[in-house]
């Protein structure tokens, strides 16, 4: 269950990441071969970049590869390092919580005041309504991180 | 009291410099020292956060453009926007703030900040290097990088193709080609340093399109000043920033135009043929925006009282 | 001040309980603005960071570089460019040791990034130096110090940055990074006949040579090709670093399937990798918003800027003061945060700093020479005990070498990199004279 869905966002951050490859070259060649640059492509750049950070952060978490100093390691008993461990986990799952929520009322805020991108038109609140579920999930998997520290 | 203005235009601008310090100075003056303002050297957030950021108390005074995200919360300050406005910055920014306030629930669209300023900057002009634009047909295909609202819809209407990029980027897509010209007032193009690739560029009277911006202060944060204090900052806001700041646009408007004509750029009026084009355009988007207006404002009679007041509707 | 520095202490003390610096920096920074202006308006800041972090335009070249970087570490061109740079240095004692430095150069031409460098070279150049009795201190040194090299020679990530955070033309920083990095290299190479001259049982005498097979010579041509491609787009104004950013990634991927060694499974990877890496990337960046807006709130920026003016201390002075701050931060903090951290804090004290010398009467000349010397010192905590991210990221890739042999390995590089920084600092025109 949990590998499916994590894989299932390894193929959707692939497919943004390739999305915004893709924007950038159509646009610099369409430029060049049909003087023809890919409209609103600034603004596509900025919300694939928004929506790759928000598909990868779960994987982040989930490899545990937010950047760390094991700096005492070699100096402290395993005991202590697991326990140091345990309160990394539950302060990153804090700290993703809060961003979860936080984001929940920019999202309610953008949803209120109809914020949308200025070439597209694209809603703004989607993005952040995306935000929610990704440090919302990420903060689930960091939770779950505390019992294997 | 000391509160925090977060600013995010560089340092040195004009705009910093010549009416934002020397307001927050005086503030402290007015109040005999009891209330003072502190400018942060580096903003607290994106540009188009400013005005969340004063509600939310993240600073206490924020400044910043009505335009910056596309939403419903400041319709009725597409007022300042439009084009043949008036080309005094200090008289456009003295009518924004009185028909604003009086006509389109300003106060009201500013909802959770004490709305201390609103004010517009110098005329917009349309600047390009491929040609002296002398009919509406030259502008068919024309990529011209523009603010965002109004402008893009005017120049999409007149056959134009509007993109939209950050300031900072208009100098590196302009001399790669990207675009071909963009909409900018006279210190804007000096600014972004584009006088060697502009080579023309167009007024009409009144500007073509403007920007108009707001100064606000947290809500709270202004309840807990004293009523004199309130008073004594009241009299140097509003109006009386409006006339600081309209100045300070001017006077670096001044100083660009002598640059603009010492690089050589041809600088002339929109010929007659362009010019009526503009204002058909132009008066469709305003009705068009008076009817999404709520139906106890009158959008059309506010433009009328604001061009009255510049001295627009006399050309 | 005071306030900053307690949040400071902070921050490094749940670094410590190993917390993710990103959460660190964003619970401390979040705290500390609270303190001051209440939770809710804390709570806002953070929600707009988080937000806006991401919609940010020119970060896009992030995860575009870093994806080149990886395709290209999984296309086989590494191993090229560590046989060309052997036929240079093969007939030399330590000869594997300066081909590896030499080629580190190279791949960081293509990678943006020091750990992606060191992870790439490391695979490659540390078998072949173990087959031939390379002692372990000397290879892993060479890799991880060479790996530094990524973040100076362009592309790189951190200059981007640093461009970001200062407004800075992203192009002239690349430029200004040229020379440094060939002078980076070269150091590097006389750093490793000094080891080799003062410890010879750490090379063989000489040792065999390996013929470029055709794919190496694919290697090195695809190499320069993408560097000159990325280069003179950029200057001829073909496009801008951003879009350099995303037509390299194209190109790399022509490139890694040109070469015939890449297979879907490794693209995958490549993809998942630079995926995880930008999310990494991006909560760092979050959490520096964080903290920085606290600091910059408690006035600890102006605090020291007003220090510097009040005091008219000697530019000179101040410079070198900024610099021992560096290497003194770097010992602990991870190259990215120590950036994101310091830069909005010192870059508006030099920016205004009157220094007699003419090339540094510009003050965009001043920013540009800055962010060399901050790179540059960057890089040497890279490789600065107890906390060197890439002898960890060479720790991760050679399990069976202890740490306490790579630091020992990395101490003559460390010592030309104190010269190369010495002579940064001291002679301005280094980073200066290419950007004109
Ligand atoms: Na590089
Ligand atoms: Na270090």
């Amino acid at each position: 269950m949990t590998r499916a869905f994590l894989s299932a966002l390894r193929g959707l951050s692939a497919l943004l990441l390739a999305a915004l490859i893709l924007v950038t070259v159509t646009d610099v060649v369409g430029r060049y071969i049909l003087n023809a640059p890919l409209p609103g492509a600034f603004e596509l750049t900025q919300i694939l970049l928004a929506l790759l950070v928000f598909a990868a952060l779960p994987l982040t978490t989930a490899r545990r590869e937010h950047v760390e100093v094991d700096l005492m390691a070699h100096v402290l008993t395993p005991r202590l390092i697991r326990a140091f461990g345990i309160f990394a986990a539950l302060v990153t799952a804090a700290a993703l919580a809060f961003f979860a929520v936080r984001l929940g009322i920019v999202a309610g805020d953008q949803a209120a005041t109809g914020a949308r991108s200025a070439a597209l038109g694209l809603p703004m609140a989607a993005i952040a309504g995306v935000g929610v579920a990704s440090c919302a999930v990420s903060a689930a998997i960091a939770l779950a991180g505390a019992r294997n520290p | 009291e000391e509160l925090v203005l977060s600013s995010w235009l560089p340092p040195r601008h004009p705009i910093v410099v010549n009416a934002i310090e020397p307001w927050a100075d005086e503030v402290e003056k007015v109040t005999d020292g009891r209330v003072t303002v502190r400018v942060l050297r580096k903003p607290l957030g994106s540009p188009a956060a400013h005005f969340d950021m004063a509600r939310d108390g993240v600073a206490d005074i924020t400044y910043g453009l009505h335009s910056f995200t596309e939403d419903d919360r400041f319709k009725g300050a597409e007022l300042g926007q439009f084009s043949f406005l008036g080309d005094d910055a200090a008289a456009n920014s003295g009518a924004f703030w009185s028909v604003y306030r009086d006509k389109l629930g300003a106060e009201q669209e500013h909802a959770g900040t004490k709305l201390l300023g609103l004010f517009m900057h110098g005329p917009g002009l349309l600047h390009n290097n491929k040609m002296e634009i002398t009919q509406v047909s030259d502008l068919q295909g024309m990529k011209i990088r523009v603010p965002g609202g109004y402008a893009a819809d005017l120049m999409a209407g007149l056959g134009a193709t509007p993109l939209f990029m950050s300031s900072p980027e208009v100098y590196e897509k302009l001399s790669r080609g990207v675009i071909d010209g963009v909409a900018f007032t006279y210190e804007a193009l000096t600014a972004f340093r584009l006088t060697d690739d502009i080579k023309y560029s167009m007024t009409v009277p009144g500007g073509i399109y403007n920007t108009t911006w707001f100064l606000v202060m947290n809500q709270g944060k202004w309840d807990g000043i004293s009523a004199e204090d309130q008073a004594a900052i009241e009299a140097i806001s509003g109006e009386a920033f409006a006339a600081r700041v309209g100045k300070a646009w001017n006077d670096a408007d001044a100083a660009a135009e002598a640059e603009i004509e010492k690089a050589g750029i041809l600088l002339y009026p929109a010929p007659a043929p362009v010019e009526e084009a503009i204002r058909m355009q132009a008066s469709k988007l305003e009705a068009a925006w008076a009817d999404t207006l709520d139906d106890d404002r009158d959008g059309l009679a506010a433009l009328a009282t604001f061009r009255e007041m510049t001295g627009a509707a006399a050309e | 001040m005071t306030a900053s520095l307690i949040a400071f202490a902070l921050l490094l003390g749940l670094a410590f309980l190993r917390v993710p610096i990103a959460f660190a920096m964003a619970l401390t920074g979040a705290a500390g603005f609270a303190m001051l202006r209440g939770p809710d308006a804390a709570g806002a800041m953070v929600g707009q960071a988080v937000f806006e972090t991401g919609l940010s335009y020119s970060l896009s070249v992030v995860p575009l570089f870093i994806f080149m970087g990886n395709v290209l570490a999984a296309s086989g061109i590494a191993h090229g460019l560590f046989s060309g740079a052997d036929r240079l240095f093969g007939r030399f004692r330590g000869g594997l040791a300066m081909a590896t430095v030499l080629s580190c150069g190279g791949f960081s031409a293509v990678c943006g990034s020091s750990l992606a460098t060191a992870a790439t070279m490391s695979k490659v150049a540390m078998p072949s130096m173990r087959r031939f009795g390379y002692h372990d201190s000397l290879s892993t040194g060479a890799i991880a110090a060479g790996g530094t090299l990524g973040i100076l020679i362009p592309p790189s990530v951190i200059l981007i940055i640093y461009g970001i955070l200062t407004e800075s033309d992203i192009g002239k920083l690349f430029v200004a990074g040229l020379l440094p990095g060939v002078l980076g290299i070269a150091l590097y190479l006389i750093a490793v006949l000094v080891a080799v001259r003062m410890n010879p049982k750490l090379a063989p005498p000489v040792s065999e040579t390996v013929p470029m097979s055709r794919r190496d010579t694919m290697g090195v041509l695809g190499t320069l090709g993408l560097f000159a491609f990325i280069m003179a787009g950029i200057y001829g104004g073909f496009f801008t670093p951003i879009e350099a950013a995303g037509m390299g990634a194209g190109a790399s991927l022509l490139i890694a399937f040109g070469m015939g060694e890449m297979t879907l499974a490794a693209l995958g990877r490549a993809f998942a990798d630079t995926a995880s890496a930008t999310a990494m990337i991006f909560a760092i960046i979050i959490g520096a918003e964080i903290f920085g807006n606290f600091v910059s709130f408690a006035g600890l920026p102006d605090a020291i800027a007003d220090l510097v003016y009040d005091l008219d201390i000697n530019p000179w002075l101040v410079m070198l003061a900024i610099v021992a701050i560096y290497l003194a931060l770097g010992t602990v903090f991870e190259s990215l945060s120590m950036i994101l951290l310091t830069v909005p804090v010192f870059y508006p004290v030099v920016e205004y700093l009157q220094f007699a010398s003419p090339i540094l009467r510009d003050p965009e000349h001043v920013v540009i020479w800055f962010a060399i010397i901050v790179v540059v010192a960057t890089e040497i905590s890279l490789i600065t005990p107890p906390v060197g991210m890439n002898v960890f990221v060479l720790r991760s890739v050679v399990r069976d070498v202890q740490l306490g042999t790579i630091f020992r390995g990395v101490f003559w590089f460390w010592v030309a990199d104190i010269l190369r920084i010495a002579l940064i600092v001291g002679v301005p025109s280094l980073s200066l004279w290419l950007v004109g």
